[in-house]
C-alpha cells in the first residue's frame, strides 16, 4: 500500500474543512460515532462536515482553524494523510509546518472571491518548500451557476499571477465541496470539464521517491561506536570508502544493521546502524559521503527564509541556533539582500525589518564548517530551521540557495571537493 | 517504500533524535499495545545496542491485573528498566480528593504523579505512544510537543515543526513530550501488530467477562466502580479495543481471539476506536485538551 500526503490550503471560508470532510464521508473514512458529532442542532439533514477538522475549543468558538489538524484516510489502493492548516496569514508558521513534508497541496479558491492575498501566500508557501505538486480546487461552483467561462478565467489568471514561483506542473478542478461535485465522482452540473476529479487525481498522482542519487547519511547519535543515522538520501554499502563531513576523513563500511538484521546495504529513508574499520569520532549532525560525491563544506551561504516568530523580527549580527537534519551550530545573519513582495514576488527593496510570514533572501554564517547541499540539488540537506537563543522558539525556515564565493582559510582544502 | 516501512523508519528516526538531543528522556508505558508497539520499535531503533531509556508506568490503582502480568513479563524478558509511580501515593502525600462518583476515575489526577515523576527524575523528554487519529486534539499535537514548566501543553503557541527536523531545545524545568508513532492509525498498529507478531495484553482477544451494563456500554466488574440497586450485570465474550483504567475503559462484545479477526472486526466497525471505549472522553467534548492543559500525557 502507498502512502500520500497532502494539504489543503486556502482563505477562511473558502471551505477547506468541507473539502476534507467530503473526502472523508466518500470514501467512508467517518465512523458513526464521529457523524453524530457533526449534526448541527435544529436541522436533522445538515452535518457540519468542517467540525471534523476544528479541534480545539477556541477554533470551534471562532469557527476558525487555528492549527494543522492531521487526518488519515484510505482507499483500497492508498493511505492517505491530510494535514489540514490554517488560512489565516497569521498562522502562516503552523501552514508552513503542515505543507513541509507533503507531496501535493491543494489550494482552494472560493470561485465568487477569486484569487487572494491568501491564494498567493499559500502559493508561496508552496514554491518555497518546493512541494512536488499543486492541485487549484475552485470550490463553490455551485454558488456560481457551475459557471465555465468562470472557472477559465480564475484558471487563466492563477497561472498569469503564479509564473515567476515556478511551481510545478498545476492542476485545476472546480469542485463544490459541501454538494460534492468533482470529488469523488464526475459533476453532472459541469460536463464541460472531462480532467480528472479530486480523487482520480488523488489517487494517480505519482509520488516522488526518496532521493537515491548521492549518499548523505545523517549521524543521529552513537552508542560505543556504532553510529546511528538516517539515510537522506542515496545508497551505502558494505565496503564502501565513506566520507566524514565537515573534515573529509575517510573510513570504510564494516558493518550495518536495519531491521534486527546485518545487511550488505541500505538506501534512502532507512535509518541504520553502522560501523566503520576506525573510530573516527564522527558527531551528531555530520555527515556520511562518498569521497567522490561530497556536500559543499564551509562556513557561509545564502539562503531563501521565510520568518515564523510572531513577535521578534529576525536580527542580523544576532545569535541563533540553526538546525538542519540532526545537526544543530551557532550561526548570525550577516545581511539581507532583499524581501520578496508577497504581492508580486518581485525582489522588494530591504525596508530594514524581516518580520512573521516575510520572505527574504539571507546570507548566514555558521561558527564553524558545516556540510550542506543546495536546496534545488538536495532537499533534505538543503533545508533547516533558526532557533532564538532565548525562547528556543523555532523562528525560522530556511532554504540553502547558494554559496557565496568566498571561503574561510581553515577550509581552502574543501574546495577541491565541491560540487555545486 | 510500503505504508508500514515509512511509519517505522519515521518512529525510528523520531526516537532517535530523542536519544540523541536529550539528557534523561524516559518512554511512558500503559501496558496498552500502542506503548508495547513503541517498545519494540525503540529495540529495533538501538538494535544492536540494548534498550537506551528507562521505561516508566504510572500506576492508577485502577489497572485490569491482566495488564500488569504482562507489563511485568514484558519488562523482564526485554530486560527493562522499569520505573513505576502511583496514584495512590500522590493522593496520599498530597492530600489529593480523589472523585467520589459511580466510574471514580484517576485518569486526570495522574498528571499530577506524572510531572512529579518528571520531576524527581529530571526527565527532560518523555516518549508517549499517543496517536493523531486517536481525538481531535491530539489530531493538533506535534511530534515534539513543549510543555512549559507546569507540564501545560499550550495549544495555540505550539512551535512550528517542519521536515523532520525537531527543535527540542528547553530551559531547566521544561520538557518535551515525543510522539513518535503520531501519524499512525489504529489499522497500521494492528497491521504492524501482526506483521512483526509483538506480543500483546490478552485484553485486546475475546474473552468471557462478567460486566455491568451501562448507558450501552459494558464496563468490567472490579473493586473500583460502584455498583448500584438495579444495575443490570450480564456475562459476555468482550475484548478491549483501547486498554486504560478498568474505571474508565469500555468492553465491546466480541468473538475475535487472532488478530487476523481483530483487524477484520475493526475493518468493518462503524464506529470509532475512542468513542467505543473510553468513557472519560465522553464528559465534554474537549475533554482531552483540558487534560494536555494540566500537564496530561
Ligand atoms: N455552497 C457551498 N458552500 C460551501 C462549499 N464549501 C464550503 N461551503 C460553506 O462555506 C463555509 C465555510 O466552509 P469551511 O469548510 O468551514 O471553510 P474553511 O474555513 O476553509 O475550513 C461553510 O458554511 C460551508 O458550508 C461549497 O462548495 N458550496
Amino acid at each position: 500500500m502507498e502512502l500520500l500526503r497532502f494539504t489543503t490550503a486556502g482563505s477562511i471560508n473558502d471551505g477547506k474543512s468541507t473539502l476534507i470532510g467530503r473526502l472523508l464521508y466518500n470514501t467512508s473514512s467517518i465512523k458513526q460515532d464521529i457523524l453524530e458529532s457533526l449534526s448541527v442542532p435544529g436541522d436533522d439533514n445538515a452535518m457540519n462536515l468542517a467540525f471534523l477538522t476544528d479541534g480545539l475549543r477556541s477554533e470551534r468558538e471562532q469557527g476558525i482553524t487555528i492549527d494543522v489538524a492531521y487526518k488519515y484516510f484510505s482507499t483500497a489502493h492508498r493511505e492517505y494523510i491530510i494535514s489540514d492548516a490554517p488560512g489565516h496569514f497569521q498562522y502562516t508558521g503552523n501552514l508552513v509546518s503542515g505543507a513541509s513534508n507533503v507531496d501535493l497541496m491543494i489550494i482552494l479558491i472560493d470561485a465568487r472571491n477569486g484569487i487572494t492575498d491568501q491564494t498567493k501566500r499559500h502559493s508561496q508557501v508552496a514554491s518555497f518548500l518546493k512541494v512536488p505538486a499543486v492541485i487549484i480546487a475552485v470550490n463553490k461552483m455551485d454558488l456560481v451557476g457551475y459557471d465555465e467561462g468562470l472557472f477559465t478565467q480564475l484558471r487563466d489568471e492563477y497561472l498569469s499571477v503564479s509564473t515567476k514561483l515556478k511551481l510545478p506542473d498545476i492542476q485545476f478542478i472546480p469542485v463544490s465541496a459541501l454538494v460534492g461535485d468533482n470529488i469523488s465522482a464526475p459533476s453532472e452540473k459541469m460536463p464541460w470539464y472531462t480532467g480528472k476529479t479530486l480523487l482520480e487525481c488523488l489517487e494517480t498522482l505519482v509520488i516522488l521517491n526518496d532521493d537515491t542519487t548521492s549518499l548523505r547519511l545523517s549521524i543521529q547519535c552513537s552508542i560505543g561506536l556504532v553510529y546511528l543515522g538516517k539515510l537522506l538520501a542515496g545508497k551505502i554499502m558494505l565496503g564502501d570508502t565513506i566520507m566524514i563531513n565537515p573534515g573529509g576523513r575517510l573510513s570504510t563500511v564494516e558493518k550495518i544493521t536495519h531491521n534486527f538484521k546485518e545487511v550488505k546495504e541500505a538506501q534512502a529513508g532507512q535509518n541504520i546502524s553502522l560501523s566503520l574499520t576506525n573510530d573516527m569520532k564522527a558527531r551528531r549532525g555530520d555527515i556520511i559521503s562518498h569521497s567522490h560525491d561530497s556536500p559543499v563544506c564551509n562556513t557561509n551561504f545564502t539562503t531563501e527564509l521565510c520568518w515564523l516568530d510572531p513577535t521578534t523580527p529576525l536580527e542580523t549580527g544576532k545569535e541563533y541556533f540553526l538546525k538542519m537534519h540532526s545537526m544543530e551550530i551557532k550561526c548570525r545573519i550577516t545581511s539581507i539582500e532583499y524581501k520578496i513582495n508577497n504581492d508580486t514576488y518581485e525582489k522588494d527593496n530591504f525596508d530594514g525589518k524581516v518580520l512573521v510570514n516575510d520572505f527574504a533572501s539571507v546570507n548566514i554564517l555558521v561558527k564553524r564548517a558545516m556540510a550542506y547541499d543546495l536546496f534545488t540539488s538536495r532537499k533534505t540537506t538543503g533545508r533547516g530551521i533558526l532557533i532564538d537563543e532565548e525562547t528556543n522558539k523555532t523562528s525560522g525556515a530556511f532554504v540553502i540557495t547558494g554559496t557565496p564565493g568566498q571561503y574561510d582559510y581553515a577550509n581552502l582544502e574543501m574546495i577541491g571537493q565541491k560540487k555545486q | 517504500m510500503e505504508n508500514l516501512d515509512i511509519l517505522e523508519e519515521e518512529a525510528i528516526h523520531i526516537l532517535r533524535e530523542a536519544y540523541g538531543q536529550f539528557m534523561r528522556p524516559v518512554l511512558l508505558f500503559s501496558g496498552g499495545k500502542d506503548s508495547t508497539l513503541l517498545i519494540h520499535i525503540s529495540a529495533k531503533a538501538f538494535y544492536p545496542a540494548k534498550f537506551p531509556f528507562p521505561v516508566m508506568h504510572i500506576d492508577t490503582g485502577h489497572n485490569f491485573p491482566e495488564a500488569l502480568t504482562f507489563r511485568d513479563e514484558l519488562v523482564r524478558q526485554k530486560n527493562l528498566e522499569l520505573i513505576v509511580r502511583k496514584v495512590a501515593d500522590s493522593i496520599r502525600e498530597k492530600n489529593l480528593t480523589e472523585p467520589r462518583d459511580k466510574f471514580a476515575s484517576r485518569n486526570t489526577l495522574q498528571s499530577v504523579t506524572l510531572l512529579d515523576a518528571i520531576q524527581e527524575f529530571g526527565f527532560d523528554a518523555c516518549i508517549g505512544g499517543g496517536r493523531r487519529d486517536e481525538e481531535k486534539a491530539r489530531a493538533k499535537e506535534r511530534i515534539f510537543s513543549f510543555r512549559d514548566e507546569t507540564g501545560a501543553w499550550q495549544p495555540y503557541n505550539q512551535r512550528p515543526e517542519l521536515w523532520d527536523i525537531y527543535n527540542g531545545r528547553i530551559h531547566k524545568g521544561e520538557n518535551i513530550r515525543v510522539f513518535p508513532i503520531s501519524n499512525w492509525t489504529e489499522l497500521n498498529v494492528w497491521n504492524y501488530i501482526r506483521r512483526e507478531k509483538i506480543i500483546i495484553p490478552s485484553l485486546y482477544f475475546s474473552h468471557p467477562r462478567k460486566c455491568l451494563h451501562y448507558n450501552g456500554q459494558l464496563i468490567a466488574l472490579s473493586d473500583f466502580i460502584r455498583l448500584d440497586p438495579g444495575d443490570s450485570i450480564t456475562t459476555k465474550n468482550v475484548r478491549y479495543r483501547t486498554v486504560g483504567d478498568m474505571t474508565c475503559t469500555a468492553a465491546i462484545e466480541s468473538e475475535a481471539s487472532t488478530i487476523d479477526e481483530v483487524i477484520n472486526e475493526i475493518c468493518r466497525s462503524r464506529i470509532s476506536e475512542r468513542g467505543e471505549t473510553r468513557i472519560d472522553d465522553r464528559i465534554s467534548d474537549a475533554g482531552m485538551e483540558d487534560r494536555k492543559s494540566k500537564g496530561y500525557f
